[in-house]
């Protein structure tokens, strides 16, 4: 299992909120960091698909590489 | 009624967002979507008013985009008017 780090552009509790729902569906293990907006994913699923999740929440979302 | 252009307003109840960039997050991905000509969302009223297409959109599928990006959505005033 590797755990992917992204950069999810959030400014507050209702941003990560929304970043904890839509990772929520889609059933992985999670790490949120607000103050440094960062997302901490672990999962064996291709980065693109978790790009594409957190991209739902229609914020700026970078990947950064894995941990 | 909706009109000749097949205009309808809906206004949806939205949870979760608790700062401007939620409802610029919002506004502008809900308001990008084909059939979406307008949408205002307010954080004080905790709702989203939307102009859409009946014939692309409906009010449950608009609550379904929204919940999809990751808040909660209700259907609290669907009635469509013109």
């Amino acid at each position: 299992m590797t755990t992917h780090e992204f950069f999810v552009d959030m400014t507050c509790e209702g941003c990560s909120g929304a970043v904890t729902r839509v990772l929520n569906k889609l059933d992985v293990k999670f790490d949120i960091d607000l103050p440094n907006k960062k997302v901490f994913i672990e999962s064996d699923k291709d980065t693109d698909v978790l790009l594409e999740t957190l991209r739902k929440t229609g914020k700026t979302v970078t990947y950064i590489g894995p941990k | 009624e909706p009109n000749g252009a097949g205009l309808c307003h809906v206004t949806l109840g939205v949870e979760g967002m608790t700062c401007g960039s939620c409802v610029q997050s919002i506004e502008g991905r809900i308001g990008a979507l084909p059939g979406v000509f307008h949408i205002q969302v307010s954080l004080e009223q905790s709702n989203a008013a939307v102009t859409y297409d009946h014939t692309r959109h409906s009010p449950e599928s608009l609550a379904e985009a929204i919940e999809d990006m990751g808040f909660e959505c209700s259907l609290s005033n669907a009635a469509s008017a013109p």
